[in-house]
């Protein structure tokens, strides 16, 4: 429930290289805080209790889940979004294209991060790697298959860059 | 302008003949069929810059949240929101004795199976029914809370959750307001589909078996929720909606809040969390579109409405349901009579009969299906992924059995049998020929090529028989049907060609799913018109007045197709036609033409650049051809001065295409296209899992218009169909009747690591589709397909029948007699 009854403190946090603060209510998750409030709705609630990825942002250099962080949390932490890493140019989103690793393209952004998120810290991960990694991310029309494809690539291309 | 001539409607029938063999293909495809084109979509999506209903926020935007029923059956007796309404950031609460909620309301597709209900009612008919009050809040979670502190003294209602308890006459009524005399629809028939004649068909067969299944509901899981956004300017509503089907939107919508003109509705149709059937289209979602929209009214503000995750699991897939068989045939395979009932709940819409795809595929000559469906106290059945699912469950069944039976390899089975309404190939072929196609046998070039990937000859053994290394049981199953589109219906689709630099835009509302439509119909409209694939543009999301049907996913290309092809066509010759014609008629004369001394034929358009046939060298580019709109200069002051045009005249054209097409079923010509799928499966004894071990699907999509496009329903639908067919199901407590998995924690669907193993994904180009270049469209069919083929395989590993799906491990054990 959402009250006027708590203290909302001031929180600063870096999203996508650029700074901001923000007075946050108690209750709000960093989902809330980046989707309804900052206009990044590239992060997606699908389910509504950490079961499906959709929500992924990238929180100093670990892949976690929005919806289950509380905006209060996020005091000095940088965040990486879907829309970040598209902005920068990286090349998943290309390869994310053109091997259609989307179909509604909900849940997209979610697998885009959590990939990215692998590649920050395994720049050369393994097939069944990759799979791991993205097993906590749900895509109800079945575009598993193209996800590895895309994310082996982009491991190929940057590591021999 | 505007209306096509009689000459070009005369062309667009003869063109539409879709009966028959496409008498007008294009003698060369430039992006028809090539991969690796951009996705209009891809990098919105892929880039997290989509937008979707579910993130529009508007200034002074209200959050709408629904009193769910406790029950699976009560009536509102007395309700208090005294308490409510004290909540701060409450801005009202809408009941259902609210003076202008209607007692019916067109809140649908179908009317004549579920009625009109009212858009909130005073009646739970199944456990968390969206019903009785919605609180409107300044943040979603103040109404969520004011809900919670609504008092309501609920009559509970006896109810029923078994489909054959339902049955019975002494039964408690599941839906009295609705069906006051029986839990059956209509007496207890919904459908019969007969052929031949089955007493006979059985007289006649060698041997006779029976069996029954039973297929436990499961539901769609739309990533995004239902939602939609509704404000008012004045007497102006504008939405934005989550819909499969926006016009149905505008149709119902014009008929509520005592009637809206149709051309003052502003409709917004954004890219979709994916829907997968037609839930999108009954009063369980159209309900609260209605409140959302009585309470904008009231309160000046936009309302935005969305289901919690769980309010969405309450509706299920129209397949769920008892299923019971009796099949004569002989020792060779060949089958001669089906006669099958289903008992099915809650079917807001039609089902298709479960016998259906053995009348369009096969020359079985006997068949009896029927149909009856009962009501019970769980949310509404709807197509979900589809309709057909019922008869291609029944066929994967029918055909796995005989072949088990008769100790057949399966493929064998199945190309004995293929055939079309009781006929055989034979007759297929003197269709074909007749209808101008090319004589292929669809399933065998199907099953040549899918055995080959599979390498199925090797690998497929008798039931039971293969215990490998590992200590697992090894499986394979093998299916097929035709290949169906969802085509009876109509499309609208316009092009025009912009100012200024000459691109296209098509116009025509419909929704995106995500199976890159968009971008097929540019194809259709690039190759056609002569553009370059980067100069053709197409927003669905926006209302021109045209819509297609929609939704895509729903393998409507057989009918969009031709409706963009064609007005492609109109366009192209209008074009030809204004660049051999003086230009900017003025009141003092005009500019020469663009190609003077030409007859339009004498032109062509490749490239986006138009030119002389005789002479390439003679072109101008679309782009200075067309001009900028309004501009000041020559056109009045130097007309005839040396400039060789000045404007062009709006360049635009629509087209339009209604279809009976295969949907119906009496068929105006028989299906010819076919689809085999093969898996591949081990079977852990000890734990009793499933492990996919290969998917090969073959479909024959007669033209593959957007090929990666055709292969991303292969392969995620096999995903899709394979995750139903493995693990999906709702539980609920016999005791309550309240559902117990409603999430996405305890209602499993797949994973990376489920289905965790190679799809070959294999496209057969036969012409012989009802759509354009003789193509069919794909969407629905391998997600459908596939969920009933993992019986079967676990069938071939372990050699018993599980006749209870999905087909989880403790069924696995449980038919072992380990549990």
């Amino acid at each position: 429930m959402e009250t006027n009854a708590f203290a909302c403190p001031h929180i600063r946090l870096t999203v996508n290289g650029k700074a901001y603060t923000r007075e946050v209510r108690p209750n709000w998750t960093l989902y809330q805080l980046i989707h309804d409030h900052l206009g990044l709705t590239g992060a997606k609630q699908f389910c509504d209790r950490g079961a499906c990825g959709s929500c992924t942002v990238i929180m100093d250099g670990k892949a976690v889940l929005s919806c289950m962080i509380l905006a209060v949390e996020c005091d000095g932490k940088t965040i990486e979004t879907v829309e970040g890493i598209a902005d920068a140019g990286h090349p998943l989103i290309d390869a994310y294209v053109r091997h259609h690793a989307m179909q509604c393209g909900y849940c997209t952004p979610g697998f885009v991060t959590t990939s990215k998120a692998l590649l920050d810290n395994n720049p050369k991960p393994t097939a069944q790697e990759v799979k791991i990694a993205l097993s906590g991310n749900l895509c109800r029309c079945g575009t598993y298959p193209q996800h590895t494809i895309a994310v082996l690539e982009v491991s190929q291309k940057l590591t021999t860059s | 302008m505007g209306r096509m001539s009689d000459k070009e409607e005369q062309t667009m029938r003869e063109m539409q003949d879709n009966l028959r063999a496409d008498p007008f293909p294009l003698k060369t495809y430039t992006h028809i069929g090539k991969r690796g084109e951009r996705r209009l979509d891809g990098y919105h999506k892929a880039g997290g810059r989509a937008d979707y209903t579910m993130d529009v926020q508007l200034p002074g935007m209200l959050h709408l949240k629904f009193l769910n029923a406790p029950y699976p059956h009560a009536e509102i007796k007395h309700m208090d929101t005294t308490e409510a309404e004290r909540l701060p950031g409450v801005r009202y609460i809408l009941r259902y004795d609210h003076p202008e909620l209607p007692p019916r309301a067109s809140l649908g597709k179908v009317t004549g199976i579920y009625g009109d209900p009212p858009p909130l009612s005073r009646f739970a008919h199944f456990e968390g029914e969206p019903m009785g009050a919605a609180v409107a809040a300044e943040t979603e979670a103040i109404a969520e809370e004011a809900v919670r502190r609504i008092k309501v003294e609920w009559e509970e209602r006896p109810f029923n959750l078994d489909i054959m308890a339902a049955k019975d006459k002494n039964a408690p009524l599941s839906y009295p307001e609705m069906y006051p005399d029986s839990n059956y629809w209509n007496n207890g028939f919904f459908d019969v589909l007969t052929q031949g004649n089955v007493k006979k068909g059985f007289a006649a067969a060698g041997r006779t078996i029976e069996f029954e299944f039973n297929r436990r509901g499961h539901t769609w899981i739309g990533p995004e929720r239902p939602c939609g956004v509704f404000r008012w300017k004045g007497d102006s509503p504008e939405l934005w909606v989550k819909q499969q089907r926006p016009h149905l939107v505008k149709k119902n919508l014009s008929s509520w809040y005592g009637g809206v003109p149709m051309n003052k509705i502003k409709l917004h149709c954004l890219y979709q969390g994916a829907s997968f059937g037609g839930w999108v289209q009954v009063p369980w979602n159209m309900g609260p579109l209605y409140c959302a929209g009585l309470v904008a009214k009231e309160t000046g503000r936009p309302v935005k409405y969305a289901f919690s995750r769980r309010e969405d699991f309450y509706g299920q897939s129209m397949d769920d349901g008892i299923y019971r068989f009796k099949v004569g045939f002989n020792s060779d395979g060949t089958i001669l009579a089906v006669d099958c009932t289903t008992t099915f709940t809650n079917q807001i819409w039609p089902v298709f009969n479960p016998v259906n795809h053995l009348r369009e595929n096969t020359r079985i000559p006997h068949l009896k299906g029927k149909i009856e469906t009962v009501w019970i106290n769980k949310g509404p059945a709807v197509p979900t992924r589809c309709e057909q699912l019922p008869a291609s469950l029944s066929l994967t069944a029918i055909f796995s059995r005989v072949a088990a039976e008769c100790g057949l390899d399966p493929v064998e089975v199945a190309l004995k049998n293929d055939g079309v309404e009781g006929h055989d190939l034979d007759h297929v072929a003197v269709e074909k020929e007749k209808l101008g196609f090319p004589v292929i046998d669809s399933l065998a070039v199907c099953v040549q090529k899918g055995k080959a990937a599979m390498d199925w000859d090797a690998k497929w053994h008798p039931p039971g028989a293969r215990r490998l290394p590992n200590g697992r049981m090894h499986g394979m199953g093998f299916t097929w049907t035709n290949e169906w589109d969802d085509s009876l219906g109509s499309s609208e689709m316009a092009i025009r060609i912009e100012r200024n630099d000459g691109t296209a835009t098509i116009l025509s509302m419909g929704c995106d799913q995500g199976v890159d439509a968009e971008n097929t119909y540019c194809r259709i409209a690039a190759d056609e018109l002569g553009l370059k694939l980067e100069d053709v543009h197409y927003n669905p999301q926006i209302d021109p007045g045209f819509f297609r049907m929609s939704p895509d996913s729903s393998t409507n290309l057989s009918v969009n197709g031709w409706a963009v092809r064609h007005a492609a066509r109109i366009l192209k010759q209008r074009i030809l036609e204004a660049a051999v014609r003086p230009t900017a008629q003025t009141q003092r004369g005009s500019f020469r033409p663009a190609f003077p001394d030409c007859a339009p034929e004498d032109l062509d358009i490749a490239d986006s650049v138009i030119f002389r046939k005789s002479d390439p060298s003679e072109s101008v580019s679309m782009a200075d051809f067309v001009q900028a709109a309004g501009q000041s200069g020559p056109i009045t002051s130097t007309e005839n001065a040396g400039f060789r045009w000045a404007f062009t005249e709006p360049l635009f054209a629509f087209s339009y295409h209604v279809q009976v097409g295969s949907y119906n079923p009496h068929n105006p010509r028989p299906h010819l296209t076919r689809q085999a799928h093969f898996l591949e499966i081990e079977v852990d004894t000890e734990t009793g899992e499933i492990h996919i071990v290969k998917v090969v699907n073959v479909n024959d999509v007669g033209k593959a218009i957007n090929p990666m496009s055709c292969e991303g329903q292969q392969y995620g639908g096999s995903v899709m169909g394979l995750s139903r067919g493995k693990f999906e199901e709702m539980i609920y407590d016999p005791v309550t009747g309240v559902m117990l998995n409603g999430n996405l924690i305890d209602y499993k669907i797949a994973t990376t690591l489920d289905v965790d193993a190679p799809i070959d994904t294999i496209l057969v180009e036969s012409g012989m589709g009802y759509g354009p270049y003789g193509s069919v469209g794909i969407g629905e069919d391998i997600g459908t397909v596939m969920t009933g083929l993992v019986g079967p395989a676990v069938h071939n590993a372990i050699g018993v029948w599980i006749d209870d799906h999905p087909i989880t491990p403790d069924k696995v054990l449980k038919a072992l007699g380990k549990i």
